[in-house]
């Protein structure tokens, strides 16, 4: 999204008949959105496992007996897992890859569109593929492929055999971490969650050490404190791991096995880091069953019943929205404002970048809404994908479908 | 009731106790000082009030017994009162301080894990409420610690940590299987959809891993309900589909609470607004009672509604019709997870009602049910323990027959192997059937349409 200055700001509305395209194929899947807005698509029904996608009308010149996890790519295009004589591979663009494969999955890209991951299986062996170089080495079971900023990929891959429901091999650890295909040496019960630094150089991830002892691994080194849970770590820079760990049954956020935070909470998940990295939020629970969030330490003063789901910075730092829940509707808040919208669901919020701005799709009795800075912009659409906020604030993209025809419409501030 | 070459008439002593090798390995590693730091340590900071009011509550007035199907199907032994389990277990580990033998701690096993359904009858029959499974599950939790879990549902459970699925089931496989399911079911419905991720559904369709692994039929069932219902739905193709939790019932709590939050956070992702699971007992309680509590949600985040309860909804809203009535007799087995822990029996017989001609309570039902003898992670146990489970659940066996019914409706799946295997083994010849075979069966394959 980092050239969406590029994009067309100027025009307010320009449309594209999506429904008329059930009077030419058998039946449209559901649709996907460009990021500029400017292409809608969707997989579509030409035959008996006949499949192709539409975009804006035109269909991708090859046919499959399959495709699906259709996903825009880049800032116009769209990429999805094809099949053909029951092998896979990825199309973008209708391009598809060179290497195919017999299950491919877990479709990952990078923010500027550069990278496309994902993991596949031929003969019963496990890669992670990415801008069509598969790994080289496979292995017999993959999990919890991610992919950096700069296409480094890594898994959790099982690097010794382990004959069924053997509890005793399983206890010796049988897993590792592969990056780009290559293992690293020590192996665990159990590992989750690999983050990387903003730089892919640096990795962490949480690990089960025995029955009952957690522990954080930061960069091949196993922090020396165990614990009795954690959740995912993430990389507050190059030299420091923040990561949520449980003692005592009560979670404290550590920072290169060392106290970090020193408030403890009945739950803390879903670290989030200001872009500057000045500011590090999460997701808590305090006291038990309320749910807040805390900034540097600190909670929000306004706590809600039943779940916060996401929580997301603006570019600058200045500005944190939280998606919740609260006696049984769905609402966004700004900076612990909440905006008491009462909706049956609240999409990702799209914050500008010195985050006076934030506009959010919802849906109310089935209809989806357009909401910036609190304000109802847009109402009564069938479909509407998450908003995008011009770099000068002053606009924000709506693309969604109302009638049967898709709009992507500008909206002034 | 019959002779001896009748399965009615076996006894607990007349079923070979398997040796387990993750129990007898356990136990050989540890030692004296182990034991007893891990009992005091999980007395001392996992319990509270609650335990101690259950402790001191309790008058030893054996009413539990009448409630407890293994009491009752070993002619009244003693050993299997409830009360006696409690007696022969946690009260002896408080009693002695954690300084217990390893052949006590052999037995605690068994008593929890296979003795046990933790179904929660007996809680009804106690004069005080004392919820005697949580204080079996209490029991399980230190087995765990000491890594003395029986080796078949530890295995599994080691799965839900890797995959956070039961089964050992391959991300590429359950997509591939629904995928699978997809194509055939378009047989019925040319344009029928299982949509994968599709953001901002009403519902995300969840269910057990044993679905994808050995009943892939029952998701083409689903999706043609769905389908047929006009229902804007989902199913997440990431970790995070199995809303089975057997963690919950080895005590390994770390883990239970990880596969919960999978479970409501891919809900969370995906936008839905509520979530239908299969028909599964087990996993509802998961979550709606334990795993999501592990993790701080007092209550699931989401609504989550049990197909007992969904399929009330679509035929009451006549979103699905019956074309013609199921004919032959049919009775109906209350799981205790969704009837004694959320009350969905007299649901379940509305639909049974709307969906069968022949229909014949079991003695007794709805939330005073015999349990199956499989729930609660017995079955789990594995094939070694599957003798002494016939024998445990005679009691259940003759519920059955007094029925006089062709076909038995389970509507979970832990209760549907039980049952299998408790009708092969005293040879009822009753057919057994999930509530969604029969809809599917019975219903009309036409598309819904709003006010037709």
């Amino acid at each position: 999204m980092s050239e969406k200055t590029s994009w067309d700001w100027e025009t307010e509305l320009k449309e594209i008949p999506f429904n008329e395209w059930k009077t030419h194929f058998n039946w449209v899947q559901a649709p996907q959105v460009s990021q500029n807005g400017e292409s809608i698509a969707a997989v579509v029904n030409l035959d008996e496992m006949v499949f192709s996608v539409c975009v804006n009308g035109q269909v991708w010149e090859e046919e499959y007996e399959k495709i699906w996890s259709l996903t825009s790519v880049s800032d116009s295009g769209f990429a999805a897992f094809v099949a053909r004589d029951e092998e896979w591979t990825l199309s973008v663009n209708g391009q598809e890859w060179t290497h195919w494969c017999d299950f491919i999955w877990q479709m990952m890209k990078s923010l500027d569109g550069q990278f496309l991951g994902a993991a596949f299986q031929t003969d019963s062996e496990y890669g992670v593929i990415v801008n069509d170089t598969p790994w080289e080495d496979r292995y017999e079971n993959l999990t919890g492929a991610v992919m950096a900023a700069d296409g480094t990929s890594a898994a959790v891959v099982q690097v010794v055999p382990m004959p069924g429901a053997d509890v005793e091999a399983f206890k010796k650890g049988v897993f590792s971490v592969a990056c780009n295909g290559v293992p690293e040496d020590r192996r665990f019960l159990n590992i989750w969650d690999i983050s990387f630094d903003t730089a892919g150089r640096q990795m962490g991830y949480g690990v089960r050490t025995d029955r009952e002892s957690y522990g954080i691994v930061q960069n091949d080194t196993l922090w020396k404190n165990r614990f009795e849970s954690v959740w995912k770590p993430e990389f507050l820079d190059e030299n420091s791991l923040l990561a949520p760990v449980r003692i005592n049954g009560k979670w404290q956020l550590y920072k290169n096995d060392a106290p970090f935070w020193q408030n403890k909470y009945d739950q803390l998940w879903h670290l989030t880091l200001s872009p500057d990295g000045k500011d590090v939020a999460a997701i808590v629970s305090a006291p038990y069953g309320r749910w807040r969030v805390a900034v540097n330490d600190t909670v929000w003063h306004v706590a809600w019943d039943t779940m916060i789901s996401d929580i997301y910075f603006s570019q600058d730092g200045s500005s944190l929205a939280a998606v919740y829940k609260h006696k049984d509707v769905w609402d966004l808040a700004v900076n612990q404002t909440p905006w008491q919208m009462a909706a049956d669901m609240v999409f990702v919020p799209c914050l500008s970048q010195d985050g006076s701005v934030v506009a959010v799709v919802i849906q109310k009795k089935g209809q989806y809404q357009l909401v910036v800075n609190k304000k109802t912009m847009a109402s009564g659409f069938s479909f509407m994908a998450d908003p995008v906020i011009s770099a000068d604030g002053s606009k924000v993209l709506l693309k969604g479908i109302e009638n049967g025809i898709y709009k992507r419409r500008i909206i002034r501030v | 009731m019959k002779t001896k070459e009748n399965p009615m008439t076996d006894t607990p002593s007349s079923v070979e106790k398997p040796t387990d090798p993750a129990i007898e390995s356990g136990l050989e590693r540890l030692t004296p000082d182990r034991i007893q730091q891990v009992i005091q340590d999980v007395l001392k900071k996992e319990t509270g009030p609650r335990f101690k009011a259950y402790v001191e509550t309790c008058m030893h007035c054996g009413l539990c017994a009448e409630a407890c199907p293994y009491f009752l199907s070993n002619d009244r032994d003693p050993q299997f009162m409830p009360a006696a389990k409690v007696k022969n277990t946690i009260w002896e580990m408080l009693k002695k301080n954690g300084n217990v033998s390893k052949d006590f701690l052999r037995r605690a096993v068994r008593i929890s894990h296979l003795e046990c359904n933790v179904c929660k009858r007996c809680s009804m029959y106690c004069p005080f409420g004392i919820d005697i499974a949580y204080m079996m599950l209490l029991v399980r939790r230190i087995c765990h610690k000491l890594e003395i879990t029986p080796q078949y549902i530890q295995d599994t459970v080691n799965s839900h940590s890797v995959t956070l699925n039961q089964m050992w089931v391959k991300d590429d496989e359950w997509i591939d299987t629904l995928q699978w399911q997809e194509e055939d079911a378009r047989d019925e419905f040319e344009d029928l959809e299982i949509p994968l991720d599709k953001m901002g559904a009403d519902i995300m369709y969840s269910v057990i891993a044993p679905e994808p692994k050995f009943q892939a039929g029952l998701i083409y069932q689903a999706a043609t309900m769905m389908h047929a219902a006009g229902i804007n739905w989902t199913m997440p193709s990431t970790p995070g589909w199995d809303n089975s939790n057997m963690a919950m019932y080895t005590g390994d709590n770390e883990i239970s609470g990880r596969i919960a939050r999978a479970f409501f956070e891919t809900a969370a992702k995906l936008r839905v607004k509520r979530i239908v699971m299969g028909e599964c007992g087990h996993a509802f309680r998961s979550v709606y009672d334990m795993g999501n509590r592990w993790n701080s949600w007092v209550m699931p985040p989401f609504e989550v509604v049990h197909a007992l309860a969904f399929y009330h909804e679509l035929l009451t809203e006549g979103r699905i019709t019956i074309k013609e009535k199921y004919k032959k007799k049919v009775t109906l087995h209350d799981p205790c997870n969704v009837s004694r822990g959320r009350g969905l029996h007299d649901k379940a017989r509305e639909v049974v009602n709307m969906v069968c001609e022949d229909f014949v309570d079991m003695v007794p039902n709805r939330e005073h049910n015999y349990c199956c003898g499989a729930g609660g992670g017995v079955i789990n146990c594995g094939p070694p323990y599957k003798g002494e489970r016939m024998v445990n659940n005679r009691v259940k066996a003759e519920q059955l027959a007094a029925t006089g019914a062709e076909v038995l409706i389970a509507p979970c799946h832990n209760c549907h192997s039980g049952l299998e295997d408790i009708v092969h083994h005293y040879d009822l010849k009753m057919e057994i059937k999930f509530l969604g075979d029969l809809i599917y069966e019975t219903m009309d394959k036409k598309i819904y349409t709003p006010g037709a």
